[in-house]
């Protein structure tokens, strides 16, 4: 096997996440000479998704060495109900659950750089809010208009409030003049003092924001533009559903799916190989990698990962694998809908609480089966999200241009064709093999 | 010679160490072209394209090259999804290659879909002097994995067809395996009104 150092390299990328993936494949179709390692023995950085037993290791590194994107985690299995499991593979537990809303550039740059006929993906279905006001019920959010004058629940003053909020959010770019001012201000009090919408409604609002601050601590300026993303997104690519996961872990497939469009385009996969140290001299970068090999480079990438603060805001997350196939969760509420992967269940804080942590839960519907597996974790991530922000693409964008120089490698940004090679027919009345 | 996007398509992957003859054998099958000089794993497509007929039934095959991916290791799960068969090529004049064939059948196993037909190849038949892994030792590998065998050389064109036929053979008499591509149902389709994206279950 021939040594790295004996090439030179034009980027040395570092970490498989969906970021540092999309730049690798998109650097490989500009004629560069990509060389892509991770530290990890897996794909995904942050956002990899596991079998069963790749949790169990998992958990135990993140508890014995530094990493920086995780901590505190745990597995827990029920004494009942464990046995039940199926096999490890049967299950893949994604570190960072993302939906992608299907106006996202993410979804059209997949079509256009062709990753996507890898892919499966799979609809996000309802909305559900854990209705604090009445007995212990789950609510249905709204699907749409007629969802909402079918609402006995909302009385007829509080319907044409918030119709006047919906008319307003979808073109609220052409209405500067009723939030720029208060672009900073609580989201709920904007909702009370511009529309007098119910505390009820409010609280549906927030829930569509995904914001994972308290409604008083989330921003207009932040709110408005989410909430116009999930309602325009909704019907773009069929009934009943505004956004999608890809099948089998989410971005971590999207990762491996470009990393393997890389490798055709003709960049080199190590894994288990981080970056030591690296030193710039003048146009050339001397990279040390973990196994001690010096390679040299022009560009270098580093994992966003590893970047980050310390003091960066964390977040808790529990996967769990349940008995129940919770079918009235995923049950279809349009005609025609496909049948949905994803419900989103969101627990409001009572606004008394103001201080405490909104906390939301993901149900997964992948393979229900009679075990518990618990695993929490805190993790401290710039893509903590719980839907895919298409800032994410604009700077593997800004860094893919800084990249490449040359007019002529700088095609439009993840527009390739497809490489296949269609040969002649081969039949079997030819004699012999 | 167009593809028809109607036919059953099969998904079938080429794995083992590099240099072991993946690559060779693959164009030597699909283009019918032989490169002495090139030793250079990736062959820079997504994957390749072939219409089969076995028993009078045509089938479009998708073969998919490592993409160099195998240098490292670094093969993802996301690789084997949907793989109705896999073949894994060794070089019979590099015992080292044939030695690793058991880790290569041990991760195809843990990846590929229950009851993917694996298929083990010999290569390079055409270096007898320079052989050093015996006929009977790539049959008793096969056999122990339940799986069919047989060595080519892709310089020769000798056997480079018989692979091929005998994995898909072997595919399309497994009904359940056969309709286990076409489970796509509850998946949606991400690409909005551009065309052609009916094919391609891979």
């Amino acid at each position: 096997m021939e040594s790295l150092s004996d090439t030179p390299w034009d980027v040395v990328i570092e970490g498989t996440g969906l970021q540092q993936s999309l730049l690798a494949l998109a650097l490989s179709r500009s004629n560069k000479k990509v060389l892509h390692v991770d530290q990890n023995e897996y794909y995904g950085s942050s956002e990899a998704a596991f079998s069963l037993q790749d949790v169990d290791e998992w958990v135990e590194k993140v508890n014995t060495f530094d990493t920086k994107s995780f901590r505190n985690a745990a597995i827990w299995k029920s004494p009942t109900e464990a046995g039940k499991l199926g096999v490890s593979r049967a299950y893949t537990l994604t570190l960072s659950p993302q939906i992608i809303y299907t106006k996202s550039k993410l979804l059209s740059q997949l079509v256009s750089s062709k990753v996507y006929k890898q892919l499966e993906f799979q609809a996000v279905g309802n909305w559900w809010i854990y209705d604090v006001s009445s007995v212990a019920a789950l609510k249905r959010l709204p699907n749409g208009r007629e969802d909402i004058f079918e609402d006995a629940s909302i009385d007829n003053r509080s319907k044409r409030s918030l119709m006047k909020f919906l008319k307003f959010v979808v073109e609220y770019q052409n209405h500067g003049e009723i939030w720029e001012a208060v672009a900073e201000n609580s989201f709920p009090a904007f909702l009370t003092s511009h529309f007098k919408l119910p505390e009820s409604l409010q609280t549906v609002l927030v829930a569509l924001t995904l914001s994972l601050d308290s409604p008083d601590d989330t921003p207009v300026g932040y709110a408005l533009p989410r909430i116009q993303r999930h309602l325009s997104s909704i019907g773009l690519f069929g009934p009943g559903f505004g956004a999608v996961l890809p099948k089998w872990g989410g971005g971590a497939e999207i990762a491996q799916v470009a990393c393997r469009a890389g490798a055709v385009g003709g960049g080199v996969y190590v894994l288990g190989t981080g970056i030591k140290s690296s030193q710039t001299n003048g146009e050339k970068t001397e990279v040390v990698l973990s196994n001690s090999e010096t390679i040299v480079t022009k560009h270098l990438a580093h994992d966003p990962d590893n970047q980050r603060k310390p003091d960066t805001k964390a977040v808790s997350k529990v996967v769990a694998i349940v008995s129940s196939p919770f079918s009235t969760l995923f049950k279809s509420s349009v005609e025609g809908s496909p049948l949905a992967a994803v419900s989103f269940i969101v627990f409001p804080l009572r606004p008394s609480a103001s201080k405490a942590r909104l906390i939301r839960s993901t149900l997964w519907h992948t393979q229900a089966k009679r075990a518990n597996v618990r695993q929490v974790n805190e993790q401290s991530l710039v893509s903590l999200d719980l839907a895919f922000h298409d800032e994410a693409l604009e700077e593997v964008e800004t860094k893919w241009n800084a990249i490449v120089e040359s007019a002529d490698e700088q095609k439009p940004f993840m527009q390739f064709e497809e490489r296949t090679g269609m040969t002649d027919e081969d039949d079997d009345n030819e004699n012999g093999y | 010679m167009a593809s028809d996007e109607s036919l059953p398509t099969l998904k079938i992957l080429m794995i083992g160490p590099s240099g072991a003859g993946k690559s060779a054998l693959l164009i030597r099958y699909c283009d019918d072209q032989f490169d002495s000089e090139s030793s250079t794993a990736t062959i820079g497509v997504d994957f390749k394209v072939k219409k089969l007929s076995v028993h009078g039934k045509a089938y479009r095959l998708n073969l998919l090259d490592t993409a160099g991916q195998e240098r490292f290791r670094t093969l993802s799960n996301s690789y084997y999804r949907g793989a109705h068969g896999v073949i894994l090529v060794y070089d019979i004049s590099n015992r080292e290659s044939f030695l690793a064939m058991e880790r290569w059948f041990e991760e195809a196993e843990s990846n590929a879909m229950p009851g993917a037909v694996m298929y083990l190849v010999g290569s390079k038949m055409d270096k007898s002097s320079g052989r050093t892994v015996k006929t009977e030792e790539g049959i008793e590998l096969a056999e122990r994995h339940g799986c069919q065998f047989c060595e080519v050389s892709s310089k020769t064109r000798d056997n480079v067809r018989k692979p091929f036929v005998e994995i898909v053979d072997a595919i399309v008499k497994d009904p359940k395996l056969l309709n286990a591509s076409s489970r796509r149902s509850g998946t949606v389709s991400v690409a909005g009104g551009s065309s052609g994206d009916s094919g391609c279950a891979c």
